[in-house]
């Protein structure tokens, strides 16, 4: 049977058992009407038979009969209202199975509106790919080819001692956004730095980094206030909803990279996060999705070559 | 002609013993007896036979129903906080419909004894019997210490607004804290009537209890309709009358505000999809995490769960 | 075992406090409690069956207004007080015309719940110092106390009553029939023995 097949037969059902709960219940309400009615008619022609008992013989056999039928009438009644009522009680519960198979399987075609968010965790939903990974199986973007002259002008410019180190790193890190590790190499061929000391202070300052960034880069408030206000639930939704890898920061199409700062100053907004200069506040595990795409999209667009939107130095996370 | 003779003369026979027994008029009838005959005047060996005494109330029954009750609670908790499945929760609430709402008639019911419990409490003269203690008790006991599980998967009222259910719409959380509070005041009605002296007292919680009629097959038009109005809307609206008038859910909302377990979301790892709190028909799950007092335990969250197996209990681990 | 944090503390304590106060209500009602705890019907306040209520029409509320299709009332012959009369104005319709046996030609049961039996050997030239027995059938009669009224004194001995059959009844809350009541006569109490 082919699942449209048997779509239309539960419909149909659906449909059927409907009708009959609606049918019996048409009919309980008219059979209660109805009896209603009668009973005062009833009642007058046992009242006027009871009268006329009284002088007539004849009477008293017919008013027997009248109560015979009277009884017969309404033990007639109740069983076919018992038997009306567990026939509601079989078509109801029919129409309910069937509808919520309807109902769910509508669902299962078109999330609904809410749904839409989270597009991915409703497609993992369907039997079979439960186990399926969050992540995309498409590869990051290679790393582009560096072009290394740019080092070369800058120790020519800033000098070949040890004392440049912290301003040439922080120039490659201006202009390739991170310390690509092929920079730094060059770095150590053309100045007196050792690798091991380049390594060193590279990664001693946190404002330096080693691995690339993304395009936008997301500070989410650390500070007492947002922690308090649930910001690691908004961290982790965050990362499942960029697809950041455990362990890593930046996602592997290089479009976002989480940062995980202090303190944003603005604790009457926990928790909060950064976009560039945008700030987003009172965010919950339900909507920072939706308040990151909405925030991005307030950025103003870049202009040619990605610009660094993180101070040279300062306030060390 | 022959039938005249018959007549008079058994009205002839009748007269020479000196009886009006046929009289038409009541008021000449004379009892043939003044005093009831005993054994000895009847003769014969007659003994009086035992009078059809009313039968009393099978206590093994009463015992029955409180344990199955307690059994009762005892496996939804298990179901819903250990076992973690929809399905078995469910069949329960199906079980239960079918045992105390139509096979018992509604009539194991806490929400009615809170009436018995406040008259009992309030009079001197009154008093309840255990079984009612017992029924007034069990559930909120449960409450205590497993959240609303009566809610979820034991009570009769509850089970058949749960499986009208259709498709639900969320209530605006505000209006449904609104509609929630009517609860208390139903409550609070139905003991200030209920502890009234004995001539005024009026049970309103069993006067307007929506679905025994349909439990009964029969019972006061007034009933019916509001029945069949809240389980119309209740095809729409989880569970309606549980929600906002039950007043028993009021008692227990209160109990299960300090209960030692409850439905917790996701206990091992932390997803935050929020799933679950759509596929919540109560309202009862708030900043990702179901609320004690409004959660009526019915697994629903669970099954909802797209990728935690952890959430959704042994039987989706061994299925997958 | 790790150590109990303050909000695991409060918890346990507010928890046994409820538990305590639980345990309070349920001690005091429990030494209040009866066994059972029934309706039953006063036979001196019931309108079918009391005293000096002649002339007024009888109430079929017990038959009428219970919830369940047949009743939950039903009328019982205490047959230590019957007069086993033979012609018993509860089994007879009394108005009705004579027949030619002597005896009224209708029965005033509209169920046909009583049964008429004789007692020993039937003397044909002394009716009336015949005895019969009369019992009510549990599963024909719906309580209307047609014949609770006619036995009534002074016409009757007033052996039959209007009883509450627990084992059928399902002891609402708000029991239908007890709302319907012109005189109060339902009560919740322990039933008699």
């Amino acid at each position: 049977m082919r699942p449209d097949d048997r779509g239309l037969g539960v419909f149909a059902l659906t449909v059927l058992a409907g009708f009959a709960v609606l049918a019996s219940t048409a009919m309980l309400v008219a059979d209660a009407a109805v009896a209603r009615a009668r009973a005062l008619i009833d009642t007058e022609r046992i009242e006027a038979l009871e009268e006329r008992a009284r002088t007539d013989t004849e009477a008293a056999a017919e008013l027997e009969a009248e109560r015979e039928r009277q009884t017969e009438t309404s033990l007639r009644r109740e069983t076919n209202n018992r038997r009306l009522g567990w026939v509601l009680l079989v078509s109801a519960a029919l129409f309910l199975t069937g509808g919520k198979w309807l109902v769910g399987r509508r669902g299962d075609a078109s999330p609904g509106r809410g749904s839409r968010r989270t597009p991915d965790l409703v497609a993992i939903r369907k039997k079979g790919a439960r186990r399926e990974p969050l992540q995309e199986p498409s590869v990051p973007p290679a790393e582009p080819e560096l072009d290394l002259a740019f080092v070369d002008d800058l120790v020519a410019r800033l000098g070949r001692g040890q004392e440049a180190a912290i301003p040439l790193f922080q120039a490659i890190q201006g202009h390739y956004r991170y310390l690509p590790d092929a920079a730094l190499r060059r770095l150590c061929e053309l100045t007196e730095i050792t690798l091991a000391q380049a390594a060193g202070t590279s990664s001693f300052y946190a404002r330096f980094r080693r691995t690339p960034v993304g395009e936008h880069v997301v500070r989410l408030c650390h500070g007492t206030a947002c922690h308090v206000a649930g910001v690691t639930h908004v961290d982790e939704e965050l990362r499942r909803h960029l697809r950041v890898p455990p362990g890593a920061d930046t996602d592997p199409q290089r479009r976002f990279t989480l940062e995980p700062v202090a303190c944003l100053g603005c604790c009457s907004l926990a928790p909060v996060m950064m976009v560039g200069e945008e700030t987003a506040g009172h965010l919950t595990p339900a909507t920072a999705g939706e308040r990151l795409t909405a925030t991005v999209s307030r950025l103003p667009p870049f202009g040619g070559t990605p610009v660094l939107r993180l101070p040279p130095f300062g306030g060390t996370a | 002609m022959r039938r005249a003779i018959h007549v008079s003369l058994v009205v002839a026979l009748l007269l020479a013993f000196g009886l009006s027994a046929a009289a038409q008029d009541p008021a000449d009838y004379q009892r043939p007896v003044d005093v009831a005959p005993t054994d000895e005047v009847i003769g014969e060996g007659y003994v009086t036979p035992e009078v059809q005494r009313p039968r009393s109330l099978a206590p093994w029954r009463q015992v029955l129903d409180m344990a199955l009750l307690g059994g009762a609670l005892l496996l939804a908790a298990w179901i819903v906080l250990k076992r973690r499945s929809r399905r078995l929760a469910f069949a329960l609430t199906v079980v239960c419909l079918a045992y105390f709402g139509f096979y018992r008639e509604g009539c194991i019911c806490p929400i009615g004894s809170i009436q018995n419990v406040a008259v009992a409490l309030a009079d001197p003269n009154h008093a309840v019997p255990y079984f009612v203690i017992g029924i007034f008790m069990l559930p909120l006991l449960a409450a205590l210490f497993f959240g609303r599980v009566f809610c979820g998967g034991v009570c009769a009222l509850g089970a058949i607004q749960e499986l009208v259910l259709l498709k639900p719409i969320q209530v605006p959380p505000r209006l449904d804290r609104a509609l929630g509070s009517l609860k208390w005041l139903y409550l609070v009605a139905a003991v200030a009537l209920a502890v009234l002296p004995a001539a005024g007292r009026d049970f309103i919680i069993c006067r307007f209890d929506p679905f025994v009629g349909f439990f009964r097959f029969t019972g006061p038009v007034h009933m019916m309709l509001i029945g069949g109005a809240f389980l119309l809307l209740g095809l729409f609206v989880g569970r309606p009358y549980c929600r906002y008038l039950c007043p028993y859910g009021a008692l227990l909302s209160l109990t299960s505000r300090l209960s030692w377990r409850g439905v917790s979301i996701t206990p091992d790892r932390e997803l935050d999809c929020g799933l679950c709190n759509k596929a919540c028909p109560y309202g009862a799950i708030e900043e990702m995490r179901a609320v004690r007092t409004s959660c009526l335990a019915c697994a629903r969250c669970y099954e909802s769960c797209p990728v935690h197996l952890s959430c959704r209990g042994a039987d989706a681990e061994a299925a997958s | 075992m790790s150590r109990l944090t303050r909000r695991e503390m409060l918890g346990h304590a507010a928890r046994g406090a409820a538990l305590v106060g639980m345990g309070g209500v349920t001690a005091y009602l429990t030494v209040k409690a009866h066994d059972t705890y029934a309706w039953e019907i006063d036979p001196n306040k019931c309108i079918n069956s009391q005293l000096g209520a002649l002339g007024v029409e009888i109430c079929d509320a017990c038959a009428t207004d219970c919830v369940l299709p047949l009743s939950a009332v039903r009328a019982v012959n205490h047959y230590p007080e019957c007069g086993r009369c033979y012609i018993c104005p509860a089994y007879f319709e009394i108005k009705s015309a004579v027949g030619p046996d002597g005896l009224p030609s209708e029965k005033l049961c509209p169920r046909d719940a009583i049964e008429r039996k004789a007692i020993g050997w039937i003397d044909p030239d002394d009716p009336a110092n015949n005895f019969y027995e009369y019992v009510i059938d549990e599963s024909l009669c719906n309580g209307c106390g047609r014949c609770v009224m006619a036995c009534k004194e002074p016409a009757g001995l007033g052996s039959i009553r209007l009883e509450v059959r627990h084992d059928v009844c399902l002891d609402c809350n708000r029991c239908s029939i007890s709302t319907a009541c012109p005189e109060d006569a339902y009560e919740r109490r322990e039933p008699a023995a």
